[in-house]
């Protein structure tokens, strides 16, 4: 093999893999949600965006949607429009997803990662994020649980922060209590609890709200272990799922919302 | 050759009146003239012979003209001069001593001086007794200039003359010379100081030594820096270098024998001042005397006129900004990033999050804007510097909106609005009681004037030239920080500009570009309008290390504050080296109306210990000011306390210290100010001389209108002119006739 060819060749790779994975990332009606995205794009202070990332070898598919995928669209276009409704943000009407290697992500500080036990960040990958969330940028993460998919996102997540610690949030956080005071706080199950009775998934019995913090003692990344607050928002108009559930899901929401946008 | 043929000189004419001096009745010349005229008339018909008309007239004209010389002859004419009578008038011979008439090449300007008032009055031609002064601060009356040398340590010219003059009035005072490089360390003559000399009618003459040029002198001319600053700020400090060549200068800093900076200025051929920035980063509290110097050049006649101190004090002072914000957005977030480590700004954020709650950051207590925007004077004065973002004027009260009015034009703060998409003209500002404070007309709320648009930000000339808009070190490296910053996430169009208002920044759109950042004073405050909310680009969109989204907020907020008045406050004011400073004290209360009943005070005290008090008196302008002149005996660092009292009771201190240069006066400033000694001497009927070219002074002295004058007439009948005259009328009258043969 040529030496050109050699030198090309594994940045080559990653490329065609983050191409596919996007271009794989079909929504259930067949369209791409990157596209559909921009096509339908609004106008807005706050931009819902959706983490595009690529999938670890271990993830599952449900059917031909990536992890990243779950609960789009649904989610966020409920979400936002409780944003609108409870707040005085001026939110874009639709969502918007992106790759982390995208330059576009740092004209969004706000960004929502799901099923993050399944994603894999690579070195270039988790240096933009740990540009992109020290610079300003707040993340969210969600919908991951038990001890194997917590490695599992611990293992990127040391890659974006390898010497911050992922610590629990304290009570008194102004994080819990921007806009909602949520000193109580109970484990939102995903929709599987309807028909299981059961809210946690895997042995992610116990919901955590964990966090790692910048320098100045600000909140970069809310992660919502052993729990789903997307399927609560994107199951608030199912009669069966628990409003109080989707209330609650929603007072996360804003409140990670209206904390990254004020600190 | 003038003289020769008419008596007399040019000048004397010239101030003299022309008069007859025989004393015949008119009705007597008229009639000698009628028979004059005809008996010559009736001659000439008698003889005419064969001559023509033509001839005749020629020669009855050139008759005529004799009779009228010999008629002009028989009335004795003469000159009628007033002049100064002898003996009984004085002239006040002034020389300038102060220090600067030390200087000199070859001989000093104090012994040019002396020779040139010694040569303008011989003593035997005038009549005139001679009063002798030196002049520095004060005049002083001497015997002889004998034994006097240039000491003085500050000069006050206006002052002096007129001293000099109001005391010589008894002696019939005919006119002053002064001797002098015109040299005034008391800030010139004023306007008011001049007719105050005019107006005692005494002519001033002036006889200017020295030079206006000194090619081989850098003078640091001119130092401005602040009094005060906060810890770990930058301080920006202006040197004027005054110069007579085309160079380069080197301009050094040091806090004690710690050099802060050094500053190479260029010294342009076509000006002869060259104003320097220099930027000093001041870290510990405390007082810092710091020392400007400009290198010296070979053969530098002064190297004290090199160096100026000044004193600032750096100390913790937390300035209150208050941020209302009617929507959450990144503007607000990033915005209190940048402020958050900057201790010298406690930002107090009011940010509405839904349409019935408001989050508050940035708290003194629990309790600050519990009840929202403030609604009195007392709850907003308390801030140096208001931030309305995106939010509509309709959510204040008609009252709120004027105590923000009120904020502005009587408090002395600054306003500074945002964009938004409720911000600006959406928001209904264009309409609000705030109106003629902006320094636009914004758009109409009917019309959407804000867009989500990225757009390029531009600095304009003005913007380029002031300081909070200042991200690097020169002024090329700053338009190159500038150039490259990301575009802003949306602008938002700011309507008409107004007469006053300035453009700082622009922003380039799709229809080529608009102001940005515009702002204009108010009242005793400033407004700003920042028509974007999205500065925040500048931060997420450059790399970490970048700090220009940071240092254009902390920069920019400091100016919002620097400008914003205390309501308790004492400055002492005096140009350098000047023997006094004007304290002006000013107490007002949390409303900063002015605190009415006090008697106001000050304690004066020089670094070793001298003390002395003074009383300070309201001033005219302001109620809540009261003024004073203190004086600075020596050098160092004066401290100095104003207190203000109510029967008896000390209810107000206010605190200042200036760095004195007593007695250093006089070592600037040393180029010879010929404009000043011309414009004393046009303003007083004077004449400015030369030392070379005094040969006119003792003529103008005699015939000067102050002091006691007498009225003296010189015949000018015997004027070889007017016999010329007649010589060649009636040789020219013989001369045709003997050609003619006729008559």
């Amino acid at each position: 093999m040529p030496e050109f060819a050699r030198k090309i060749q594994i940045p080559a790779i990653v490329v065609l893999l983050i191409a596919a994975t996007v271009s794989l990332g079909q929504s259930d009606d067949g369209s791409d949600p990157t596209s559909r995205g921009a096509a339908r794009e609004s106008e807005g202070e706050f931009h819902f965006v959706r983490l595009a990332y690529s999938s670890n070898r271990f993830a599952s598919q449900v059917g031909r949607r990536q992890a990243w995928q779950t609960d789009w669209p649904d989610a966020e276009h409920h979400f936002l429009k409780g944003v609108n409704r409870l707040t005085t943000v001026e939110a874009a009407e639709n969502g918007r997803v992106l790759i982390p290697l995208d330059a576009d992500i740092f004209d969004y500080p706000w960004i929502y990662a799901v099923e993050v036990g399944h994603w894999y960040l690579n070195h270039q990958e988790a240096t933009r994020m740990r540009d992109y969330l020290l610079r300003g940028g707040f993340l969210m993460v969600d919908d991951f649980h038990g001890t194997w998919e917590w490695t599992s996102f611990k293992a990127s997540m040391d890659r974006v922060f390898p010497d911050r610690p992922i610590v629990d949030i304290p009570q008194d956080d102004e994080v819990f209590h921007v806009v909602y005071d949520l000193d109580h706080r109970i484990q939102i199950p995903s929709r599987q609890f309807i028909f299981s009775g059961q809210t946690w998934e895997r042995d992610g019995v116990t919901p955590q709200w964990r966090g790692i913090y910048d320098d100045d003692g600000r909140l970069m990344v809310a992660i919502n272990f052993n729990m789903d607050i997307g399927d609560a928002w994107e199951h608030a108009d199912w009669p069966d799922y628990p409003e109080n559930m989707t209330a609650l899901a929603y007072r996360f929401g804003i409140n990670y919302l209206i904390y990254a946008m004020t600190h | 050759m003038f003289e020769f043929f008419f008596n007399y000189s040019l000048q004397d004419y010239a101030r003299s009146d022309l008069v007859f001096t025989a004393e015949w009745p008119a009705w007597l010349l008229l009639l000698i003239a009628t028979v004059a005229v005809a008996g010559l008339s009736a001659m000439l018909w008698r003889h005419r012979g064969g001559a023509t008309t033509g001839q005749l007239l020629a020669v009855w004209t050139l008759q005529i003209v004799m009779l009228a010389l010999v008629t002009v002859l028989l009335l004795q004419p003469a000159l009628k001069t007033e002049q100064l009578k002898p003996g009984e008038n004085t002239v006040a011979l002034v020389v300038d001593n102060s220090g600067s008439m030390a200087y000199g090449e070859g001989p000093r300007r104090f012994d040019v001086a002396l020779e040139s008032l010694a040569a303008a009055i011989p003593s035997d031609s005038t009549g005139l007794t001679a009063q002798r002064y030196v002049i520095s601060d004060v005049a002083e009356p001497v015997e002889t200039f004998t034994g006097a040398e240039p000491v003085g340590t500050s000069t006050s010219i206006a002052d002096s003359l007129i001293n000099i003059i109001d005391s010589a009035r008894s002696q019939s005072l005919a006119a002053v010379i002064l001797a002098s490089d015109g040299i005034d360390t008391a800030g010139g003559i004023s306007a008011s100081q001049l007719a105050d000399v005019a107006a005692f009618g005494v002519p001033i003459h002036t006889i200017a030594v020295g030079r206006d040029r000194i090619p081989e002198d850098l003078e640091l001319a001119q130092l401005v820096a602040p009094t005060k600053a906060l810890p770990g700020s930058t301080v920006t400090a202006r040197v004027a270098i005054r110069h007579d060549r085309e160079g380069e200068a080197r301009v050094r800093v040091y806090d004690g024998d710690e050099l802060l900076a050094t500053e190479a200025v260029q010294l342009p051929a076509n000006t002869t001042t060259t104003t320097a920035k220099v930027n000093l980063d001041l870290r510990d509290a405390g007082y810092h005397r710091l020392q400007f110097s400009v290198d010296g050049v070979d053969a530098e006649p002064e190297l004290r006129n090199n160096v100026r101190s000044t004193l600032v004090k750096v100390e913790e002072q937390q300035f209150r900004v208050l941020y209302f914000e009617g929507e959450p957005r990144w503007e607000y977030k990033f915005m209190r990033r940048a402020m958050d480590p900057d201790g010298g700004i406690r930002l107090v954020s009011l940010l509405r999050v839904s349409p019935n709650k408001f989050y508050r950051q940035g708290l003194e207590s629990a309790e600050q804007l519990e009840a929202g925007f403030p609604a009195t004077r007392d709850e907003l004065f308390a801030y140096d510097a208001l931030i309305i973002g995106s939010v509509e004027a309709a959510s204040l009260s008609d009252e709120q909106q004027q105590i923000i009015a009120d904020f502005v034009s009587e408090r002395g703060g600054s306003l500074l609005m945002l964009a938004g998409p409720n911000g600006l003209g959406n928001g209904g500002w264009g309409q609000s009681a705030i109106a003629d404070l902006l320094p636009s007309r914004l758009p109409p709320s009917s019309v959407n004037s804000f867009v989500r648009t990225k757009a390029a930000v531009q600095l304009t000339p003005q913007g380029a030239d002031t300081e909070m808009l200042r991200l690097a070190a020169t002024v090329e490296e700053n338009r190159a920080a500038w150039a490259g910053l990301p575009e802003v996430a949306d602008y938002q169009a700011t309507g008409t500009m107004k007469p006053a208002a300035m453009t700082l920044l622009n922003v380039v759109t799709e229809t080529g570009g608009q102001p940005l950042l515009i702002t204009q004073p108010y009242g005793r405050g400033h407004v700003f309008i920042l028509a974007t909310g999205g500065t925040w680009r500048w931060q997420m969109s450059s790399p970490l290390e970048d700090q220009s989204h940071e240092t254009f907020w902390r920069q920019f907020m400091r100016a919002l504050v620097a400008s914003a008045p205390a309501g308790i406050s004492l400055t002492a004011n005096g140009s350098q080296g000047a023997t006094e400073v004007q304290l002006r004290a000013e107490f007002r209360d949390d409303a900063f109306r002015p605190v009415d009943g006090i008697h106001v005070s000050a304690v004066v005290s020089h670094e070793d210990g001298d003390t002395y008090t003074l009383d300070l008196l309201p001033s005219q302008e302001d109620a809540a000011v009261h003024v004073a002149n203190a004086p600075l005996s020596e050098t160092g660092t004066w401290y100095v306390e104003a207190i203000a009292e109510r029967d008896g009771e000390a209810i107000h201190v206010a605190r200042t210290s200036v760095y004195s240069e007593s007695g250093q006066a006089e070592y600037f400033n040393i180029r010879r100010n010929s404009a000043l000694l011309r414009r004393l001497s046009d303003a007083t009927g004077g004449q400015y001389f030369e030392p070379g070219d005094l040969g006119a002074l003792p003529d103008l002295l005699r015939y000067s209108n102050a002091g006691i004058t007498e009225q003296i007439l010189r015949p000018v009948w015997d004027a070889p002119a007017l016999f010329l005259l007649l010589f060649v009328v009636k040789f020219g009258e013989w001369l045709l006739r003997r050609r003619w043969r006729t008559i």
